[in-house]
């Protein structure tokens, strides 16, 4: 799961100026921190159901994902 | 009594006249058809024009409401449908509200481009038929602020709702009454306009206002509204303006930043197309488009649409501005780095346009080297446009508009800053405060604003054209002229050699991160830049032994490395992607360099003066690992540009070292544990070297901001990491050539291993620096106090040095707290100095006197990840006697970035000495070998040929010829010879 989010997930995200890093994969539970432009994304919960549902499709496993977000301090208002 | 504020909850005036603008601007369209047979397919692009589609590549329908565009995603769409009988005949248009980016054809023609600016396309004079079939390529990638509008944030991102697509019919009674409003609006409320006329356009809108129903809009209703503002508003002209301003459309397009180069292709596209479009409906309308490059890719993937650019171009409508091939750093790249942005760029125009580009059209670059005058006066460039030094600068303002502009050589072009920001949307309180900014009113009449949104291209809407053609309404506005750049700096500035001059580098006192930041582009830029030196230099050799010169392949390697000196990527300010990106260019690079000039033979020397410094030599047997490769250190005996001894020969000087000092043959040096120095004590010149720390490594906290990879604030030095010895400095041995020392040290989340070496047979120390950097918002320095009472740093430009007063007095010296060099710096006073050359570092800071070398950023905004990592890079501390051209650190520092080299090649002819030979090529047309000299050490002299040679501006132009060749401080000198 880590191994295919960041080979095949990430990439698209920080092409849009975004950043994750995976934390933990338990019980159908995925953990992301969000980073870059996702830290501020109002929209960020759209591309979390997006890549749960690539996982589906890729790897067929049916997951949930849970974002935290770490702004840059300059923007953590 | 104390005054108690009252605070207003009612509605105010503006706010009722917003509120019916708004309702207004619902009854645009006197017919909406809705088109509800939409299909599309996902996709990422992962080349130019190459694509991976999802789930299969197969389209499926796209409905109101439904999600679309994934992240990092292109959006293929399509629809067929009838024109409504209704509509046959009349003028429609299509609309499609999405703040994405679409370039949209139908029925097999590029009609027109969509993006957050603009939801609609006017279609019926492209359609003939009554069928239809639309097809749109759409990418998600708006730049992340948006200065007009920063509330549309909320809608924006990388997954929207899709809003549906519509033929409809706009009223045009109602449209123009809308810009009428939206003009009058400006002007009412901006606030830099006379008070009693903004009075006056509040109680006439709201008059008009009043004429319209807001629940059934009749045209007799606009009619009279757009009546009454005329004959109350636009008649009036009792409130005069003053000033000229020319407006030029254009649109700023950075190849990468928040998006990769890929994706810039389409940018491009989209808003050449837009501009094209307006040009078709608007008969007075011109656009500036700069950046050779983006021709290139318009002319490859989109030849129907860069055919009818050139029609336009012909009538000159669309103008090619700036001469360079992209609107590249201004800092970084090396002068012939530079002369090839000209050179490519030209080249380009001319081929294809039959033009030579007289003007530098970079507004947004971060600062421009003092280089610059001379290689753009030589590149057929008279003119020199930039923003930034006006719009950005944080301590200074800028004192001039329009001027002129002297180089570091003498060379002088003329220079228009214009006084407000080069992305703007037409209105006139922009307008006003272009004039109101202007500084150079008392020598010029007329100044110079760009209009267009920009960054990721778009350029010009509908609305920028129809406000400009209302400003003759506006008596209280500046006078306006739609002009174009070149019809501008022609008509302002040809033969006022009255005008001020600025005598200097145009340093920008902001971005001075980028210096810095993303530290292994900057080692890729300075090896790409020697490695194409050498590469040239051996072809051309080996073509005089009868091979073929790679033209194609030098010409592409070099043109990637011009892409990659782009403002946003080599300065490090994009995103995770662009970099490596960025890398992969410099691998694949690499790569070719090396298979161009090969491995085998004897070892050459491709300077043309005799090598004096060591050299280090791979060698499998070899005692040194110096960045990773095994090898030896050696004197290398070596005259100008022939074969170089390289055998393993003992020194006669040794050295004899302990843990914390050493004694060279050139001096006695005490060390603290983690590597700095306490002193050096030179035998030769009878002097102690040292005052203050010395190679002493500091980490601070670097918290610029919003700005991250853009900036270093002062206030840096404030607060610093402990950095710790977690090894304390080790004697390693002396192999009779170099004896070596190591430490490490280290904060809680990186280590720092140095290497100090020092020569039997130099007068160099160098520091090599492993580093295992995992800082979040750090600065890491490196400080050289030196025993030396200067006001002055030298920097190294790359064709000459600029001295930088190094004393706080007055705020233009406090604001250069940090800036670029190239190969060295140096202080120096009558006597002596010290020099710090580096092989791959830009940004140094110099106060009183004590230099300090800036080694690495850890910055998150735009790139989380920027810097992380290993990095393995050296500098090397060079005191000396007399001044530094004296002691010719020019020529150390070139041998220091450029090793000798493996190839069976011979030099013949002239060695150009004293000159640097900065370049040797085949000229673009294969006619003539092209040699290019560079006075790096401000001396004026006469260089005397063995024969009559060409003499050439640097886009390979013969001008003359001459067997004797007068030259001036820090002159560039182009010459050729029929091959």
């Amino acid at each position: 799961m880590e191994k295919y989010l960041i080979e095949k997930i990430l990439p698209c995200i920080q092409a849009d100026g975004g950043h994750f890093e995976f934390v933990s994969c338990e019980d159908g539970i995925v953990n992301l921190t969000f980073r870059g432009e996702c830290s501020k994304c109002d929209k960020l919960d759209r591309c979390c159901k997006w890549i749960e549902e690539r996982i589906k499709t890729d790897l067929g496993e049916e997951v949930r994902i849970t974002a935290a977000r770490r702004k840059p301090w300059f923007q953590d208002k | 009594m104390a005054q108690i504020k009252v605070e207003r909850r009612s509605m105010r005036p503006e706010e009722y006249i917003r509120l019916r603008f708004g309702w207004l601007k619902r009854h645009i369209y006197s017919y909406k058809y809705e088109i509800d047979t939409f299909l599309i397919k996902d996709a990422r692009q992962v080349r130019e024009m190459e694509y991976e589609f999802y789930d299969g590549g197969e389209f499926r329908p796209l409905k109101k409401g439904d999600m679309y565009f994934t992240p990092d995603g292109t959006a293929f769409i399509e629809a067929d449908f009838d024109i409504p009988d209704c509509l046959m005949g009349k003028d429609y248009s299509f609309v499609l509200p999405t703040t994405a980016e679409m370039m949209v054809k139908a029925n097999g023609k590029y009609i027109g481009g969509i993006d957050p600016n603009r939801d609609r396309i006017d279609i019926s004079d492209y359609i003939k038929d009554r069928h239809v079939h639309i097809e749109i390529e759409g990418y998600n990638r708006s730049k992340p602020d948006d200065e007009r509008n920063p509330d549309n944030r909320s809608k924006r991102g990388c997954r929207q709702i899709f809003e549906g697509g519509y033929i409809a019919v706009v009223n045009r009674k109602l449209q123009s009454l809308i810009y009428d409003i939206e003009a009058l609006l400006d002007v009412a409320y901006s606030g830099c306009f006379n008070e009693d006329f903004r009075e006056l356009i509040e109680k006439e809108l709201n008059t008009a206002l009043n004429y319209i129903d807001y629940d059934d809009v009749r045209d007799e209703d606009v009619t009279a509204a757009a009546e009454h503002i005329d004959k109350r508003i636009f008649s009036c002209d009792l409130y005069k303006g003053d000033g000229i301003v020319e407006l030029v459309s254009y649109s700023h397009l950075d190849i990468a930043y928040y998006w990769r180069r890929i994706h810039s292709v389409q940018k491009n596209m989209r808003t050449v197309l837009i501009q094209l479009r307006l040009m078709d409906k608007y008969p007075d309308f011109r656009y500036a488009h700069t950046q050779a490059y983006t021709y290139e890719t318009l002319e490859k993937y989109y030849p129907e649409v860069f055919e009818e650019m050139k029609e336009r171009i012909a009538e000159g409508r669309f103008e090619p501005a700036c001469a360079m091939y992209v609107e590249p750093d201004c800092n970084i790249p090396s002068a012939e780095s530079l002369i090839r942005q000209c050179l490519y760029g030209q080249t380009y125009f001319r081929e294809k346009f039959g033009i030579t580009v007289d003007n530098a059209w970079l507004p947004d670059v971060f600062g421009n080297s003092w280089i610059l005058p001379q290689i753009l006066k030589k590149s057929g460039v008279n003119y020199f446009v930039s923003n930034k030094m006006s719009t950005w600068n944080d301590t200074n303002r800028f004192p001039h508009n329009n001027f002129i502009w002297k180089g570091i050589d003498g060379s002088k072009v003329y220079a228009c800053v214009p006084p407000t920001h080069f992305n703007s949307w037409n209105m006139p309180s922009q307008i006003k405060e272009n004039w109101d900014a202007f500084q150079d009113k008392d020598t010029l009449s007329h100044t110079f604003q760009m209009f267009g949104y920009g960054d990721g291209g778009s350029g010009a809407t509908e609305e920028m054209v129809e406000l400009m053609h209302r400003f003759d309404k506006l008596s209280v506005m500046p006078e306006t002229k739609m002009t174009s750049g070149k019809d501008f700096l022609h008509d302002n500035f040809d033969g006022r050699d009255d005008l001020a001059v600025w005598d200097g580098e145009f340093y920008l006192e902001m971005h001075r991160g980028t210096f810095t930041s993303k530290a292994k582009l900057k080692d890729c830029n300075r090896r790409t830049e020697f490695g194409l030196r050498d590469a040239e230099l051996v072809s051309v050799l080996r073509m005089r032994q009868g091979k073929e010169y790679p033209a194609d392949e030098i010409r592409d390697i070099y043109k990637k490395l011009m892409v990659n000196q782009f403002h946003d990527i080599m300065p490090g300010s994009h995103i995770t992607p662009v970099y490596r990106d960025a890398l992969e260019d410099f691998e694949d690079s690499e790569r070719r360099l090396a298979a161009l000039m090969g491995n085998d033979g004897n070892y050459f020397n491709t300077l043309n003066f005799e090598r004096k410094s060591f050299s280090f030599i791979p060698d499998e047997k070899g005692k040194h690992m110096r960045k990773g490769v095994k090898g030896r250190f050696v004197h290398t005996h070596a005259t100008s540009l022939s074969r170089a001894e390289t055998n393993e020969q003992k020194s006669v000087g040794i050295i004899t070292a302990d843990d914390f000092s050493a004694d060279t043959p050139y001096y006695k040096i005490v060390f603290n544990p983690d590597g700095s120095i306490v002193s050096i004590y030179d035998k030769e010149l009878c002097r102690e070297w040292v005052k203050g720390e010395f190679n002493k490594l500091h980490i601070y906290y670097d918290m610029p901001g919003n700005y991250d990879a853009w900036d270093i604030l002062p206030n840096y030095v404030e607060k610093e990491l402990e950095v710790k010895i977690a090894s304390p400095l080790e004697y390693k041995g002396f192999d009779g050539e170099c004896a070596e020392y190591e430490v490490t040290l280290a904060t809680e989340k990186s280590s720092w291993k140095r290497i100090i070496r020092l020569f039997a047979d130099s007068r160099g120390i160098e520091v090599e620096n492993l580093v295992d950097w995992n800082e979040s918002h750090k600065l890491a320095k490196v400080n050289f106090g030196c025993n030396v009472l200067t006001r002055e740093m030298l920097c190294d430009t790359s064709a000459g040095f600029i001295p930088r007063e190094t004393h706080r007095n007055t705020s233009w010296q406090q604001a250069r707290f940090e800036t670029c060099m190239h190969r060295w710096c140096d202080m120096s006073e009558t006597g002596g100095g010290m020099a710090i050359i580096n092989e791959n570092k830009y940004g140094v800071g110099g106060v009183n006197s004590e230099m300090s070398l800036s080694l690495l950023r850890a910055t998150e905004r735009p790139d989380p990840t920027a810097d992380l990592g290993f990095h393995d890079f050296c500098y090397m501390i060079y005191p000396h006697g007399g001044s530094a051209a004296d002691a010719g650190v020019n020529n150390i520092s070139l041998e220091y970035n450029s090793p000798v080299i493996k190839a069976d090649v011979e030099w013949s002819g002239a060695d150009f000495a004293p000159l640097y030979l900065q370049a040797v090529k085949l000229s673009e047309d294969g006619r003539r070998i092209v040699y290019r000299l560079s006075e790096q050490n401000g001396a004026r002299g006469t260089l005397k040929l063995d024969k009559k040679m060409q003499i050439l501006n640097m886009l390979e132009d013969v001008e003359g010829e001459a067997q004797t060749v007068e030259y001036a401080p820090f002159e560039i000198i182009t010459l050729g010879e029929e091959v």
